[in-house]
């Protein structure tokens, strides 16, 4: 498999705090990377440096070949917007939008034309078991439903990687399991990379590697039987 | 234990918190320091009805209904004196002469400001026309009133600065005796009075509805301002004050909490704000209205008005802020489950058309209570009816909306338009009252004067060739060089150099020509009529002032409130990648699409309720004064949204600030 995100001595602290003390992780094509560890551990940090939401104070990362951490903010959050796709835990969602129009959105700031994006959204939500729930609003969506039509948002602009942080921390075991499957079958089938962030067990279980990130070091690698 | 709670809450809000509550502190000391002014205003005025009373002279019981102007009621008591009063001029201001008699074996009481009742030939001078006596030649302005045997005291003057001249006379003398015009508004003829009380001119009382309508125009905003500042509180607090909800605390300790905590915050804000006016007061007093500024003391409310202003705003917030909090109360999820608003019902429309319905059926001669009352009710009505039209509106745009910006913005509107209005409620509702007075302001008082001056006095019956001959030798003595005719009744007196100081030499030499009248220029007869016009427009554009700070302070505060309240969603679609420019653009359109369609809609609906009492043409002033309201309400309030930028870049610029 070709290698789709690479970050190389990744380095990051807050004052005193180390959060990343030279990380090492390459993500390949289509791949499905859980990065476990416990809170205060620095894996949001690592997702945020890989995601080029935050520069990293050393190392280097790279997207396609491109180096991408020493871009801009405006070029950087251009890549975010177009190469890659977000799934957070709540409050992604725009309480006054449709789901359809949450979904159409990322599709608009790329400059698709209204009714182009809102029909490319609508076929999502089939797939994805929300059929018929085009036009209710965040707020008369399950929490489930909700993360579904997020899982849609993040995969609509057609993104290399996809980076879901505690993408099932608000639904009970049930629900998550059922959205850990929809997020992981949806990636792969789109031929995005995963890259989950997560405390659970259950849920690094869907990737097809588990790293752990331990007072901002990479400690133990493993992969899905 | 709620307020010990209250307390630690508030203090421990955080910064962006901190900043929230100084918001609404900010709010709701700017709202009552021009509630105080409002009130004020009012009360400054009457306070310039009664000082100015003692020269509108009341017949005694006994000489009422004797044909005479005035109050046809009477005073009770004995006639002890004759009492009239006249314009005289000096350059382009007018002087107040009182003539007054003690009648034959009375003493009265000394009118106010007088040390004594002036004896026969006293003349007592106002400080700032005994001061423009000495500066100016005395065949000008003193040799009309010579030797003056001291200056008034404040008590008898309406404003400072005011020209006064109190003249004493014997009963009998032809001042006191001749006959006058019946024209209130050349002075009032001689009348028997009971005493010096008086009471307030018809022009006083006239200027008091008037800033009673000027109030109501200044006040309905406030509340609304008010009103919103309180949401603010509460907007913020909300999450919290659901989640206490969740942990079993009952509806009457979050109402408490609430009231608590906006109270708290108003009496601060409300001191503030009033000491913030008693600051600005000196700044207010030089405001000219009805020809000069206010003394200070009339401008600050007595202890019980500022009282009553101290506790009711407080009040109104806390009742605002537990309006606000019915979500909450009724259920603890009703914050956090955000689902599609009800459409709002059309009766609010129907309610603002049936009150300016009844606009078209005023004329001139309606009462102005009446005007009054129609006007607050259609006031109301707009801001009934805003949040309805603000929906509709956010409709249109989003289903119009091709990027995302305008998307954003109309999903906005239809989703809470309550607030929207709030946003632009302050410039609505100001473009109202731009529409009304922009066309009502009565141009129809200027007309054009030309060639020289001409002074003209009306003789007694059949002796004008007399008095044009005395006039000629008078003015011929006084060096000023005129052509005098009569014409019937009326003897006018050409002057040939056209400066203002050969004009007040010709008044001077012809001081006293005809006893108890002045001679007068066509300009001088228009004074009052400029005067009034000049006071409409500068009422008008403090009532605007008002206005547009109130609005310019709302958007400011709704504009930041906003932010903070969406914060979360904010940096979240930053991290996702989207442009601050897109949300900022969102934010704008926001804005500008319901101000655009509810300012322009306000102020024709100003200028349909102002129909009914225009005066003949369009006033081109007025028309620019509007076109002026809507250039800087629109600038003030993109300038008051754009003010909020830095504050939504810092909430976004950081979208990810935990370390784990």
């Amino acid at each position: 498999m070709n290698d789709v995100l690479v970050g190389r001595a990744l380095a990051k602290r807050f004052g005193q705090t180390v959060a990343l003390g030279g990380v090492d992780l390459t993500v390949r094509a289509g791949e499905a990377v859980a990065i476990m560890g416990p809170s205060g551990s620095g894996k949001s940090t690592l997702l945020h440096c890989l995601a080029g939401i935050m520069k990293p104070d050393e190392g280097e990362v790279h997207l396609l070949g491109h180096r991408i951490d020493t871009m801009g903010e405006r070029k950087r959050s251009a890549l975010r917007r177009t190469r890659f796709g977000f799934v957070f835990q709540f409050g992604q969602l725009l309480p006054e939008l449709p789901a359809e129009e949450n979904v159409a959105l990322p599709l608009m700031l790329n400059g698709t034309p209204r009714a182009q994006a809102v029909r490319q959204a609508r076929e999502w939500f089939g797939p994805l078991g929300l059929r018929s729930m085009e036009s209710r609003r965040p707020g008369e969506l399950s929490g489930g439903q909700a993360q579904r039509v997020a899982i849609a948002r993040a995969l609509v602009s057609r993104p290399a990687v996809v980076f879901a942080d505690e993408p099932t921390g608000a639904l009970d075991q049930q629900t998550g399991q059922e959205t850990m499957r929809l997020l992981v079958e949806a990636t792969k089938h789109n031929g995005a990379s995963l890259i989950v962030v997560t405390h659970d067990l259950n849920v690094a279980a869907w990737c097809d590697r588990t790293v752990e990130v331990r007072d901002g070091q990479l400690l133990v690698t493993g992969v899905r039987a | 234990m709620n307020l010990e709670l209250t307390w630690r809450l508030l203090k421990g809000g955080g910064r962006r918190g901190m900043l929230g509550t100084w918001l609404t502190l900010g709010a709701v000391a700017v709202a009552t320091a021009l509630l105080l002014f409002a009130v004020a205003a009012n009360f400054a005025f009457e306070a310039r009805a009664e000082r100015g009373a003692w020269r509108n002279p009341v017949p005694a019981a006994s000489e009422a209904g004797k044909g005479t102007a005035g109050n046809e009621a009477g005073a009770a008591g004995d006639a002890v004196a004759i009492e009239a009063s006249r314009y005289d001029f000096v350059r382009d201001q007018a002087i107040t002469v009182i003539d007054l008699a003690a009648l034959k074996g009375k003493t009265p009481a000394p009118p106010p400001g007088l040390p004594r009742f002036p004896a026969p030939g006293e003349v007592w001078l106002s400080p700032a026309l005994a001061a423009l006596a000495k500066e100016l030649p005395a065949a000008e302005l003193a040799g009309r009133y010579p030797d003056p045997e001291g200056v008034l005291g404040d008590e008898a003057l309406v404003h400072p600065g005011e020209l006064v001249a109190v003249v004493g006379h014997a009963p009998d003398s032809p001042a006191m005796t001749a006959k006058r015009s019946q024209d209130w508004i050349v002075g009032k003829p001689p009348v028997k009075v009971a005493s010096l009380a008086g009471a307030p001119s018809e022009d006083a009382e006239a200027y008091q509805v008037l800033s009673v309508i000027a109030s109501v125009l200044m006040v309905v905003p406030l509340l609304v301002f008010g009103g919103a500042a309180a949401r603010l509180t509460v907007a913020r607090r909300d999450q919290r004050l659901a989640a206490l909800r969740l942990i079993g605390a009952t509806p009457g300790q979050v109402v408490a909490m609430t009231v608590a905590e906006a109270v708290i915050v108003a009496l601060a804000g409300a001191l503030t704000g009033a000491i913030a006016f008693a600051l600005a007061v000196p700044l207010l007093a030089g405001i000219e209205m009805q020809g000069g500024p206010w003394f200070v003391a009339d401008l600050f409310p007595g202890p019980l008005v500022l009282a009553g202003v101290l506790v009711a705003v407080p009040l109104l917030v806390g009742l605002s802020a537990v309006a606000g909090l019915r979500r909450v109360v009724v259920s603890p999820l009703g914050v956090a489950k955000r689902e599609t608003p009800p459409a709002m019902r059309f009766v609010r429309v129907i309610a603002l058309l049936a009150a300016l319905a009844a606009f078209p059926m005023m004329t001139r001669g309606t009462s102005v209570a009446i005007i009054a009352v129609a006007l607050a009710l259609a006031f109301l009505c707009i801001n009934l009816a805003g949040p309805w039209v603000v929906g509709m509106i956010g409709r249109i745009t989003a289903a119009s909306a091709r990027g995302p910006a305008r998307l954003l913005a109309g999903r906005r509107l239809v989703d809470d338009p309550r607030s929207a209005w709030r946003t632009v409620s302050g410039v609505a509702l100001t473009g109202f009252v731009a529409g009304f007075l922009g066309l009502l302001s009565p141009a129809a008082f200027e007309t054009e004067v030309s060639g020289p001056p001409q002074l003209r006095v009306t003789a007694p019956a059949g002796q004008a060739a007399q008095v044009a001959d005395q006039a000629r030798e008078r003015l011929r003595e006084a060096g000023v060089t005129a052509t005098v005719k009569p014409v019937k009744d009326v003897v006018g007196a050409a002057i040939r150099d056209s400066d203002a100081a050969a004009l007040d030499r010709a008044r001077t030499a012809m001081s006293g020509l005809v006893p108890g009248r002045t001679p007068t220029t066509e300009l001088d007869d228009q004074r009052f009529g400029v005067q009034i016009l000049a006071d409409v427009r500068v009422g008008t554009i403090v009532v605007l002032s008002v206005s547009f700070l109130v609005a310019i302070a709302g958007s400011a505060i709704t504009a930041t409130s906003s932010i903070l309240d969406r914060r979360q969603t904010y940096g979240l679609l930053r991290l996702a990648g989207t442009p601050l420019e897109v949300l900022d653009r969102a934010r704008r359109a926001e804005t500008l699409i319901p101000l655009t369609v509810m300012g322009g809609g306000a102020i024709l609906t100003g200028a349909f309720c102002a129909l009914p009492f225009m005066f003949g043409a369009v006033n081109v002033v007025g028309v620019a004064t509007l076109a002026g309201c809507v250039v800087v309400g629109f600038g003030g309030v993109i300038a008051a949204g754009a003010l909020s930028r830095p504050l939504l870049r810092s909430v976004t610029a950081d979208p990810a600030p935990r370390p784990d």
